[in-house]
Formats: C-alpha cells, structure tokens, sequence
C-alpha cells in the first residue's frame, strides 16, 4: 500500500488521546517502516518514555491530550529533559490561538485534523536535520 | 486461510485497509503490557489495533473496524470493562473471536469470561491460540 522506507530503527511516540485519530495514523506509519508507541494520555507517554529499551526518536503529542499534564507540557519536559527526541505538537488553530507563544517557542507544529503525508514528510524532515548536525 | 478483511474506517469513513492479515483489537490500559503484546503479535503476523480501554475498543468497532480477535483485559478505567466489551462485541461485532485476560478473576468474573488467558502471558503462545480460533472460524464459516 505505501512503499517501505529505510527508517525501521526509528521510534515515534505517538500521544493522542482521540482512538480514531490516533490509530490510522499510527497504521500508516508502521507501513511507512517506523516503529510506532502508542500513548492515549501523557500519562502513558510517561511511562514508555520511562522505558529504556524504547528508543524513541520523535515525539508527536496532541497538545490537547489527556493526562495529568498537557500535551504541552510533555512537550516542554521532553525537550528539556530528552533533547536526542525530535518533538512536534499537533493541534488545531484554536489551540494554536489559544497557545500562540507556547507553540511558537515550542518549534515545529503541526495542524489537526492530521494529514498523514505531512505528517510523515515532517518527521523525515526532522531526522534528516538531525542527521546533518550529527 | 484468513478470508475476511480488516476494514478500518476510523478516519476517513471508507474502508482503508487492503492488508490480508488477521486483525486483532487489543484492549489493554498498561501501556508496556499492550506495547510488549502488539509487537509480539505484529510479528507472529497479525495486524492489530490498540485500543487504550475497552471505550475505545467501542469507539473503533463503532467506526467499522472489524477484528478477526478482540483480545481484552478485564478491569481497565472508563465505562467499558472487558466484560462489558464481551457483551457489546456479541450483539455488535459477532464475527469475532473474544479473549479476555487478567490476573485474577472473581468467580462471577470467570463464569462470564468465555475465553480466558492468564496474565502474565506468553505472547507467542498467544499468537498461536488466536490463529487457531481464526482458522477454526474459517473451517466453520
């Protein structure tokens, strides 16, 4: 259906909290080769951030997503704490509004409803950035 | 031979799925237990789709996902336990195949649980018992 590409060792965290977005998504990356984690609430994220065995190379976060934190500021603990991990927030323009300064200081973000190709086009974008530093 | 297909509507509305493998609804809230299982089933496989609760699993099954298996733990947040998501399975989504699983049922529980797994679990067995009820399905349908 979508062709392989050659990032299988590639981890996306994936953090939303909305199942019918968060599954056709997460399907059409695993067909794109990544590796996907599953997280319905930061909660969750927590958790399999927590896990060392888990080498997650990018972290896309709903900034609306359930948890005991928000999406935003997973977002903000991870680039603090975890800066090997690419982070994009996802949300709508009302949350952009809402949270103008938060995204902009927060780097790249990206519109919901998702556009997959985009979405994919985004995380490639970012690897081969980070590629070119390292 | 798995005959019938996947089809995964949940964002589009349309049928979005032409893979041919079995499909499995995995209902589990420990993310590192469903994370662990998904991958193992993955690779015996299957293709499956993770649901966080058993809310979600309706949400997905009412959105037209159509799972070959519904493997689900029993006790899990929100307003739909694994035995709450058997039922709705029966009435809703009849051509599949429920496996509950938990660490400890109450006898009540068991009395209802159909297909039971202990946890923890051996995933590879796991995959091996779900594609036996599959073609036990398929020899009968």
């Amino acid at each position: 259906m979508t062709a392989q590409t050659d990032n299988a060792a590639e981890c996306v965290l994936l953090v939303e909290t909305d199942v019918l977005a968060r599954f056709p998504l997460a399907d059409y990356l695993r067909e794109c080769g990544y590796k996907v984690l599953e997280a319905s609430t930061t909660d969750e994220a927590v958790s399999l951030l927590n896990e060392p065995s888990l080498p997650v190379s990018v972290a896309l976060i709903d900034a609306r997503a359930a948890g005991a934190i928000s999406g935003f500021a997973l977002a903000h603990r991870i680039r603090g704490e975890r800066p090997g991990i690419d982070v994009v927030l996802a949300g709508s323009t009302a949350d952009a509004v809402d949270s103008a300064s938060e995204i902009c200081a927060d780097g790249p973000a990206l519109a919901k409803p998702y556009e997959r190709t985009q979405v994919l086009d985004l995380i490639k974008r970012l690897r081969a950035a980070r590629d070119r530093q390292s | 031979m798995f005959v019938e297909r996947g089809v995964l509507a949940a964002e589009t509305g349309k049928a979005v799925d032409e893979a041919s493998e079995p499909l499995v609804l995995l209902v589990e809230d420990e993310p590192l237990i469903r994370l662990a299982t998904a991958d193992a089933l993955r690779f015996s496989g299957f293709r499956v789709v993770e649901a966080a609760n058993g809310d979600e699993a309706v949400a997905l099954l009412r959105s037209g996902v159509r799972p070959h298996i519904v493997f689900t733990d029993v006790r899990m947040p929100g307003e739909t336990d694994g035995l709450t998501l058997l039922s709705f399975v029966a009435e809703n989504a009849p051509f599949a195949r429920v496996f509950v699983t938990s660490a400890h049922l109450t006898p009540d529980e068991a009395a209802r649980a159909g297909l039971f797994i202990q946890k923890p679990y051996p995933a590879e067995r796991v995959a091996e018992m779900f594609k036996a009820a599959i073609r036990e399905n398929d020899s009968t349908n």
